[in-house]
């Protein structure tokens, strides 16, 4: 999932700062999107947007339409308008470098052959970052047929999560792919467009999940590995010691997060160890309280 | 073997069960369990505190300090702030970082009782953490601590709170501070500093 882009104008909703400052609260209650002040033209006009389609009078009635309707489809019309959904494959593939030639070789450590091991791309967007560590696994993870591997992805914008599933590709997210893995995980549906082929899209579980719902995050857990790249930085101190906490309980001891390259664990949560790779600096869940200290 | 589609037959991923009575579960030997209970427990500040000063497990304190958090009452603030005095060190720093997570104005008003606390150290934590709290009050409160705090350390703590905000209308209050220990060359040498930065920006 991605950002709010920055825009200097936009229409008004008519809300008082106290009505903007208690959509806010909601959005962040609801979702752990932090949005302040100087994102207010950001959301106003998508807030505006959606007054207009679901024909509320003003934002008062509005909030109270996201607050009350116990369906959450208008939250989820809002949060799809929220988030901005670019990138590309193999983006900071030094990450899934370090995932093939060294987490996970650690994580098989003592597993028998055909355990399974389980992998979760959490904002994955439009499923660049999924399909990226599918291919990787397949292509440079020596060990990929002794072992039942799990690639789960998912993300809170039910729009992106079609996009995923669908897994249509215009060339500009293909760019850092080479050739040769073009051609063999992609068919070409358009002058432009590259669809993944139906045997890798059908082998990621794509589902839609709000970090900050426990009921959702409870169908999460003995996991090896978590991406969570560039999402968290969206959160307030909050948000993010709640998702800190929420991927501890979704990890298996020793498992491990893979955080965005201006990301640090050590500002969201004290629980984890960094581990120095030679291709990145990850954050595990320690084997035990001893690895704790 | 390679990837396969999960909830593909996997007798090993079994949901954790779930936890029953919180109250109950927060007692028992289960780690996991305390955790899920902690969680469970964000509006009853004063069993989760209570958990906290004989938790062993850092994943259960987190989650207890995590809980706290979202619940962030001013009861849930003045449960936490009796460890700002406790002398266990990392379960201190980690109750100063939740409550500055804290909306101020649950954490704030409950202040006065620690900034005149006995030991100078607790003073120092507590002024550390109003320097952090972002609360239309934290620059008078600051002042006052220069103004009239009797210990030196403590009044260092509070020109570095002040030097961070950067405000312009507290620099006065660093000359009175300077003429107050006229004879400390650390002061001086601080209080000079301070007006430096606190100048530039």
């Amino acid at each position: 999932m991605a950002a709010p882009r920055s825009e200097s104008a936009g229409p008004s909703s008519g809300a008082s700062p106290a009505e903007y400052e208690a959509l806010c609260s909601y959005l962040r209650q609801r979702t752990g999107l932090s949005f302040g002040e100087n994102k207010r033209y950001y959301v106003e006009r998508r807030v505006v947007e959606r007054m207009g389609a679901v024909g509320a009078r003003d934002f008062t009635a509005y909030l109270d339409l996201l607050r009350r309707q116990t369906s959450g489809e208008e939250l989820q019309l809002l949060v799809n308008l929220m988030t901005v959904n670019e990138t590309y494959f193999f983006r900071e593939k030094y990450q899934f470098d370090c995932l093939v030639n060294s987490a996970l070789d650690e994580v098989v450590r003592g597993r028998k052959p055909g355990d399974r091991i389980r992998v979760w791309s959490a904002g994955c967007s439009t499923g660049e970052e999924p399909y990226s560590i599918a291919i990787m696994l397949l292509e440079f993870w020596k060990r990929v047929d002794e072992f039942e591997i799990e690639v789960r992805a998912s993300d809170i914008d039910s729009r992106a999560l079609a996009r995923a599933r669908e897994g249509i590709y215009e060339e500009r997210s293909l760019q850092f792919l080479p050739p040769h893995l073009i051609t063999k995980y992609f068919a070409q549906v358009a002058p432009g467009r590259w669809q993944i082929i139906d045997e890798l899209r059908e082998s990621i579980d794509f589902s839609h999940v709000n970090l900050m719902d426990a009921n959702g995050m409870a169908r999460f857990h003995d996991l090896d590995v978590i991406f969570c790249r560039n999402l968290l930085i969206y959160f307030d101190d909050l948000g993010r010691r709640e998702a800190a906490s929420a991927f501890y309980d979704a990890l298996a001891p020793g498992g491990f997060v893979f955080l965005g390259h201006s990301e640090s664990m050590s500002r969201m949560s004290s629980l984890y160890l960094p581990r120095r790779f030679p291709e990145a600096i990850v954050y595990q869940k320690p084997r035990s309280d001893a690895d704790a200290g | 073997m390679g990837l396969i589609k999960a909830g593909s037959k996997d007798k090993g991923a079994e949901a954790p069960p779930p936890a029953g009575d919180p109250l109950e579960a927060l007692e028992t030997g289960d780690a996991s369990a305390r955790r899920r209970a902690a969680q469970a427990l964000a509006a009853r500040p004063e069993v989760l505190c209570a958990r906290l000063t004989r938790e062993p497990d850092p994943g259960v304190r987190e989650a207890i300090l995590t809980a706290l958090v979202r619940g962030g009452s001013p009861e849930a603030a003045a449960c936490l702030l009796p460890f700002l005095e406790g002398e266990d060190v990392s379960l201190r720093n980690a109750a100063i970082e939740a409550l500055q997570q804290m909306p101020p104005d649950s954490v704030m008003p409950h202040l006065d009782t620690l900034l005149a606390h006995e030991d100078s150290d607790v003073r120092i934590f507590t002024v550390q953490l109003v320097a952090k709290l972002p609360h239309p009050e934290r620059l008078d409160r600051l002042v006052a601590v220069m103004e009239r705090e009797p210990h030196v350390n403590v009044c260092l703590a509070a020109v570095e709170g002040v030097v961070e905000l950067g405000r312009l209308e507290a620099l006065p209050a660093l000359d009175r501070l300077k003429a107050r220990f006229p004879d400390d060359p650390v002061v001086a040498f601080t209080v000079e500093a301070a007006h430096r930065r606190v100048g530039q920006d």
